[in-house]
């Protein structure tokens, strides 16, 4: 049975025009499991996580925990902890009065809650700042103090809204690890929303991506990677995203090809089957893949991509270079559904990942060539996936 | 291996001159100083009078000469001045109550649990801190007279009440919007309802604002004569400032007796402003910095 469950779950903010906040939002979270809600700004991702909390009306659909719908049950009754992106600590108590507050307030007796206070002050390494005031602690403690809080309520569920966004970036990384390691320690389920997709890949058991207030994906980090639902999953899982490129497709003497400005790729057989794309030939479709399928090995069979060299990062252990490609006609481009000016700019570049000791040079050209083992491909006007099979 | 060590070559100290800006910048200050010793000389004056001529008889008053206690053994005889310090303690307390309690729940509700026209709503009530004491006095006085709370406490303390609620509600408002939705959130997911959030949250750390609305209504109050002398008819009940006007209305008024009376009436609105004084900066001074 499914612990967290939203069925068909809408949210209308009223006065806001009647926008959906969140549109019809269906997705299970199994007992002990962690899920990521992941999305861009405005997606609706920590409207979600406050409608299992109780703090936002739902407007259409049901909310379950533990299987009993609560629309109509108020947030304390509801038997879940949150952790919230300013930490939200008591700031005139202790950190074991903040710790131990919920429970002071459900009348649970004196030693219990220090029982419960200490071991969970053991499990977050916080011993030591029991009677510390939350200012007199650093950011990561904080963060620490706000997940103990939630820990000593022993909840059916923790709801984690966007908990690491004010740390650094080392001790986010460090806490990444740290909450995932307790969650899984404690086994509860969990709803955790994050716009970085790092954060949602490295920490979720499955991750449901949400854009606009709709549901695009839910799968395990991997399979979001392997086998993105639509451009948008595509484009947003995965640092730096993967390449889309509007290309034709067309056939000659039986061999498929992709062809892009002046590039041309010739296309496996098996994405025939695999995509459907026997009745694509002669249109155009989005291609897809990713920077570390570029390689500088152009003495390998595979198919060859020319281009100049925009920009060059050196991260150290490998270099990103920036391409610009050609893609086929701007006529598909404004075709397309014109919201998303990030997916269009990106379909002229290309990026590729490469070892830290091929030579790249700003301005000057490169021949690549690219795996074509794990293409991926869209239809161009609806963004979804061609692949029905493999 | 060679080493080298680096010396720094040996120079007479060079008495160093200030810049033009420094010399302008003490200047400024200097200037300042004055200013301020000036204004506080100004402000000081008439309190250093008040404290001297009370220990002074009449002709010592008039001679300029001599000290004596007799004029705060006379205002003992003249007014039941422990009575009326306690009238008017019990006055200031009961009204600041009311509009503690009023002005932190309606603040908190203005600030965080937004309703349909609260906006409104709220420029409404704090609109009526504009509207002077003397407007509503004669029909405050016609109904509470109406009433029969014009023989009792309540009465004084219902209008001071109402006089300080309107500022009350504003300056709590100001500092409730400060505090993040969060922690009320968190509060709330922890098993408190709204009175439980503001009263064992939210008012535990508005003491900057509890100590402002308190010290500013307590000096008000308690040098207030118009509403005591109106609204408290018993003269058992009357506050002190009644009291010293009573004395100073008298056929033969004693100057160091009616200071001596005015120090103790002071005195109790000095020390409340001195004690919060610190809390008092704060709150008058929140909002603007973000």
């Amino acid at each position: 049975m499914a612990d967290i469950e939203f069925d068909r779950v809408s949210k209308i903010y009223p006065g806001s025009g009647g926008a959906l906040a969140v549109d019809s939002l269906s997705l299970a979270v199994a007992d002990g499991e962690f899920m990521v809600l992941v999305g861009p700004s405005g997606c609706g991702k920590t409207t979600a996580l406050r409608m299992v909390a109780g703090l936002e009306e739902i407007t259409d659909g049901t909310v379950s925990i533990g299987g009993a719908v609560v629309n109509n049950v108020l947030p304390k009754d509801r038997d879940i902890a949150m952790v919230f992106q300013n930490y939200a600590l008591y700031p005139q108590m202790s950190v074991a009065q903040n710790m131990g507050f919920a429970l002071k307030i459900r009348g649970v007796a004196k030693g219990e809650i220090a029982r419960r206070v200490n071991e969970a002050a053991r499990i977050l390494r916080l011993e030591e700042y029991l009677d510390r005031r939350p200012k007199a602690l650093s950011g990561g403690q904080r963060q620490r103090v706000a997940m103990g809080r939630a820990i000593v309520r022993e909840p059916r569920a923790f709801l984690m809204d966007e908990p690491l966004s004010n740390l650094d970036a080392q001790l986010r990384v460090e806490m990444r690890t740290e909450i995932a390691r307790i969650q899984r320690l404690l086994g509860v389920a969990t709803v955790y929303v994050t716009h970085d997709q790092t954060e949602a890949m490295t920490m979720g058991d499955r991750v449901a991506v949400l854009r606009g207030g709709v549901l695009q994906q839910v799968d395990t980090p991997q399979d979001l990677y392997d086998f993105p639902a639509n451009e948008f999953v595509a484009g947003f899982i995965g640092s730096p995203p993967m390449n889309l490129i509007v290309a034709g497709l067309e056939e000659s003497s039986g061999v498929l090809t992709a062809r892009f400005g002046d590039q041309s790729l010739a296309i496996p057989e098996r994405y025939r089957r695999t995509h459907g794309l026997q009745q694509w030939i002669g249109r155009q479709v989005v291609l897809g893949f990713r920077p570390e399928d570029l390689v500088a090995d152009t003495t390998a069979s595979e198919d060859l991509l020319r281009a100049r060299v925009d920009l060059r990062e050196a991260l150290g252990s490998e270099i990103l270079a920036y391409l610009a490609i050609t893609s086929t006609t701007d006529v598909v481009l404004d075709a397309l559904p014109s919201t998303d000016a990030e997916t269009v700019r990106k379909r002229s570049r290309v990026v590729a990942r490469l070892s830290a000791r091929t030579d790249v040079v700003e301005g000057g050209l490169i021949t690549l060539s690219l795996k074509t083992d794990n293409l991926h491909f869209f239809d161009p006007a609806s963004g979804t996936t061609l692949r029905t099979a493999g | 291996m060679s080493t080298a060590t680096l010396e720094a070559p040996e120079t007479p100290p060079v008495p160093v001159k200030p810049t033009a800006r420094q010399v302008r910048r003490r200047v400024g200050r200097t200037i300042l100083l004055v200013i301020m010793i000036l204004v506080a000389g100004v402000m000081l004056y008439p309190f250093i009078v008040m404290i001297v001529t009370s220990f002074k008889t009449e002709s010592q008053y008039l001679l300029g000469r001599g000290t004596s206690l007799q004029s705060w053994k006379d205002l003992n005889q003249t007014l039941p001045i422990g009575q009326e310090l306690l009238n008017s303690t019990i006055i200031c307390s009961a009204a600041i109550f009311i509009v503690l309690v009023i002005g932190g729940a309606a603040g908190f509700a203005f600030a965080k649990l937004p309703f349909r026209g609260s906006n409104f709503v709220f420029l409404t009530v704090v609109s009526a801190m504009m509207v002077p004491l003397q407007a509503i006095l004669m029909p405050e006085y016609v109904n509470m007279a109406k009433l029969g709370f014009t023989t009792s406490y309540f009465g004084a303390v219902i209008v001071y009440a109402a006089l300080g609620t309107p500022f009350s509600i504003f300056l709590f408002t100001t500092y409730f919007r400060r505090i993040p939705d969060e922690l009320i959130e968190a509060g709330i997911v922890d098993g408190l309802g709204y009175t439980g959030v503001l009263t064992r949250l939210i008012l535990p750390i508005a003491l900057p604002a509890i100590a402002t609305v308190t010290v500013l209504q307590f000096i008000q109050i308690w040098d207030d004569l118009l509403v005591g002398l109106l609204f408290l008819q018993n003269p058992s009940q009357r506050p002190i400032t009644v009291g010293l006007a009573a004395l100073a209305s008298g056929r033969v008024t004693s100057i160091p007796e009616l200071l001596a009376g005015s120090l103790v009436s002071a005195l109790p609105a000095m020390l409340v402003y001195l004690g919060f004084q610190r809390f008092l900066i704060q709150g008058l001074t929140m909002g603007i910095d973000r």
